[in-house]
């Protein structure tokens, strides 16, 4: 039985706006879904629903096996939340706010106590554990936000965008502790607004657009489905194009070159060609300018099924030769 | 520079208009306090001492627009502390148009609104049952005063913003306010104070500047209260305005 | 309530008194402004108590037991925009994601401000005694602060339905004015034959005037079970009616 099961989910504003418009989605246990889709697409508004602050009106969920509508005190119980904002008490310190949160949920703060230092100690925060949390950086807040979800050790982790504006070494470190909850088996819920980060983590990818999603799957199988990597490649003076081309037609399919870009071919292989193909232009006597592997991206997806881009994504994923 | 003062001024008075939370405060705190302190005090006329009024309402009326135009006064700072934390003071700075007029512009704009604020409450009297009994010199005398007064605390307001440049501060300094306002002889007369208030409020320049407003509603106008509550008044205006101007170059100064 | 439950209360209200005992300064505003009003009040309408119907009583005695109540209004109120900070900051959903009963956290939020009250009471109380307000007996002295400490959660629920309504901070003058209005709108300055009709009228039907009068009673006289029992049961009714306010509110908040 999925751990997430969301059914025809629906939530229309009071003021009119339907904010989701009937999702279905299964998240098995144990796996990393990624939510993907930019800003005001219906992703906070689907988490909220999921973790019990609001109430759809329409539709069914169930997390860990019980209804988010009318059993929402079963669902807090199994779930672990860290929201967009990160809301902490800035008066207090890491450590009491690991043991405000045990105690919210049940756990005598005593108990947790080990959990608490190895979860604080696991974010890479335990210098800091005895300040207050008005003292943190914004990287170190997220961090600790994630411990306080872990400590009554949920079933499922609900993540809200949880890179959004953060320094790389945050990143990182978030990135690294879900890795780790897949390998102890925790169902992660994830959204995201980061190509990057979907493709990092996820085991599967729901692309919400205004409130529908609109594709689905592994990021592998998602990107299968838009295409093959190419290579562009961009030669140092004006050579002869025609006979460039001939010999790239050995490698693959050529498509329409992108502006700036001499010629552009198809793949299969991705990079394990880059170097047969600089062998074979430089025995023909062409200077290569530049040639970079492009792979598709859940961009090109998102692009391809609802004609707009993701923000922040509109270079494509490049790796430079 | 006048069409610069007055572009300033229609600017900041469409600010005030389209934000009720920062209108509202004007009108309701001062009703609130007018209600309580009538309805609890209103025997109070019989004490001796009390000068001779119709009624409390009569008498409260001018402590209550007092306390209207400070309100209004801590109102503009915070308008021009937020104008400042949002950046577009500077852009104003930045802009060639005179020092001067980017403090008149709100200023100009306080005092039409002390206009208002005048009217009002003399409306709400009438409408209430007090009189005022100075008639129609009467009540220019008051609006005089008050848009004067009006101008000054503005200028007081304007002046902490510029210094203290986030609004939180010039909100903080709300309660203090209230507090130099209630040791005058805004809400009670002066020879029924007791102590501290009764030594308090001879110094206290809102004490004249309140009897300047309240005589022309509760007798028919009398030179001294008058000209002492202008005095008050302009007193205010000038040295505010002048700190205000001081503080802008001060900011100035730094940027 | 069970012992998880009861855990969360303490840890909420345990947390609540972090802001008085973890910002040095912060708290000093709300402790001492009913001190200053009592202080205030007397200073400026001292006088009023040589009108026949106080009695024997003086202004100061009489006006204590407001600022008791004042400082219920001013804690309740606070709590309320307390709660609408954690809203906008989402710290509260934090505290609706806990599997414990929604009902326990209303429950925390709300008793720690009948705590947090007892600090500028007891200021207060130590300047009344030490300016030569009479001591109220220790049956009194007791059930002016139950009384004082059910007003302010009564407040607080007032306050915290306005919260989860509104959602911001800038329904802050909101819960203030109607506390200060629940408080002044009795025979806060007076005794009821004094009052103008009109709020001798209002305070008849406002429940706050026989809490008052069970605060004030051990100040004016002796506690009689004829003054206690009114007030038990206005603070009750308004508890109950706050109360369920409060829960609606916390009920449409995620729907």
């Amino acid at each position: 039985m999925a751990t997430i099961d969301v059914r025809g989910l629906e939530r229309e504003y009071k003021s009119g706006l339907k904010a989701v418009r009937g999702i279905d989605l299964a998240v098995a246990p144990g796996e990393v879904y990624g939510f993907l889709g930019p800003n005001g697409a219906g992703k906070t508004t689907t988490v909220r629903m999921l973790v019990t602050l609001l109430r759809p009106t329409g539709g069914s969920a169930t997390v860990a096996g019980f209804d988010v509508s009318t059993e929402p005190a079963q669902v807090r119980k199994r779930i672990g939340v860290a929201l967009q904002e990160a809301a902490l008490d800035l008066l207090m310190t890491g450590r009491e706010l690991m043991e405000l949160q045990a105690t919210l949920h049940g756990l005598a703060a005593r108990s947790v106590r080990g959990r608490a230092d190895d979860l604080i100690g696991r974010v890479g925060l335990s210098q800091a554990a005895d300040r207050r949390v008005a003292t943190y950086s914004g990287g170190m807040r997220r961090r600790l936000d994630l411990a306080m979800a872990l400590v009554h050790e949920p079933e499922v982790l609900f993540l809200d965008e949880p890179t959004t504006g953060l320094d790389p070494t945050s990143r990182a470190t978030l990135w690294d502790e879900v890795r780790r909850l897949r390998a102890d088996g925790t169902t992660v819920f994830l959204t995201t607004q980061y190509l990057e980060e979907a493709d990092q983590l996820a085991d599967r990818v729901g692309i919400i657009a205004d409130g529908l999603i609109v594709a689905e799957g592994t990021p592998a199988a998602l990107k299968a489905e838009i295409g093959l990597p190419h290579l562009d490649v961009t030669f140092m003076e004006c050579p002869d194009l025609g006979h460039a081309r001939d010999l790239l037609l050995a490698f693959g399919k050529l498509r329409p070159a992108p502006d700036g870009v001499d010629v552009s071919v198809a793949v299969a292989a991705g990079a394990a060609e880059i170097a047969p193909v600089v062998r074979v232009l430089d025995e023909a006597g062409f200077t290569v300018a530049a040639l970079e592997l492009v792979e598709p991206s859940l961009d090109d997806v998102f692009a391809e099924k609802t004609g707009r881009h993701l923000e922040g994504a509109a270079q494509p994923a490049a790796t430079p030769a | 520079m006048t069409r610069v003062v007055l572009a300033l001024t229609r600017r900041s008075l469409r600010g005030s208009l389209r934000r009720p939370q920062f209108l509202a405060p004007l009108v309701i705190f001062p009703m609130l306090f007018l209600a309580v302190n009538v309805g609890g005090l209103t025997e109070t006329t019989s004490l001796e001492g009390f000068p001779a009024v119709r009624g409390f309402l009569d008498f409260q009326l001018a402590g209550a627009l007092t306390q209207s135009l400070l309100i209004s006064g801590v109102t503009t700072g915070i308008a021009s502390a937020l104008e400042i934390e949002g950046g577009f003071f500077d852009r104003l700075v930045a802009s060639p148009i005179p020092r001067v007029a980017i403090v008149l512009g709100r200023l100009v704009a306080t005092g039409l609104l002390a206009g208002v604020q005048v009217l009002f409450f003399l409306g709400l009297g009438l409408l209430f049952g007090a009189e005022i009994v100075g008639g129609v010199p009467g009540v220019l005398v008051v609006l005089a005063i008050g848009v004067l007064a009006g101008i000054g605390f503005g200028a007081i307001g304007q002046a902490i913003a510029l210094r203290a440049r986030n609004a939180s501060t010039v909100q903080g300094i709300f309660p203090l306010v209230l507090v130099v306002l209630f040791v005058s002889s805004a809400f009670f007369p002066r020879a029924l104070l007791s102590a501290p208030a009764d030594s308090i409020a001879r110094f206290n320049p809102l004490s004249y500047l309140a009897d300047g407003l309240r005589d022309p509603i509760i007798s028919t106008v009398s030179l001294a209260p008058v000209l002492e509550g202008f005095a008050a008044a302009a007193g205010i205006a000038a040295v505010a305005m002048a700190l205000s101007v001081l503080a802008l170059r001060g900011r100035l100064r730094e940027a | 309530m069970s012992r998880m439950q009861l855990a969360v209360v303490a840890a909420l209200v345990r947390r609540a008194l972090n802001e008085i005992t973890r910002v040095p300064g912060a708290a000093i505003p709300g402790v001492l402004a009913p001190t200053i009003f009592v202080v205030g009040l007397t200073s400026v309408f001292g006088q009023v108590d040589r009108l026949a119907g106080f009695g024997e009583v003086d202004f100061r005695t009489f006006v204590v037991p407001v600022g008791f109540l004042q400082a219920a209004g001013f804690t309740g109120a606070a709590t309320g925009v307390n709660l609408a900070r954690d809203i906008e900051r989402g710290w509260f959903d934090r505290l609706l994601l806990c599997p414990a009963p929604r009902l326990t956290v209303l429950t925390g939020v709300v008793a720690s401000a009948g705590l947090r009250c007892l600090l500028p009471v007891a200021f207060l109380f130590a300047v009344a005694l030490a300016t030569g307000v009479p001591f109220p007996g220790v049956d009194g002295l007791l059930v002016a602060l139950l009384l004082v400490m059910g007003l302010a959660s009564t407040l607080a629920c007032f306050a915290v339905t306005l919260a989860l309504r509104f959602r911001t901070q800038q329904a802050a003058p909101l819960m203030q004015m109607g506390a200060f209005a629940g408080v002044l709108f009795t025979p806060a300055y007076a005794p009821e034959e004094l009052l103008a009709g009109w709020l001798e009228a209002i305070a008849t039907v406002n429940p706050v005037t026989h809490v008052l009068a069970g605060v004030r009673q051990g100040f004016v006289g002796e506690v009689t079970w004829g003054d206690t029992w009114p007030a038990g049961l206005a603070l009750a009714g308004m508890a109950v009616a706050f109360g369920a306010f409060a829960a609606r509110g916390l009920r449409r908040y995620s729907s």
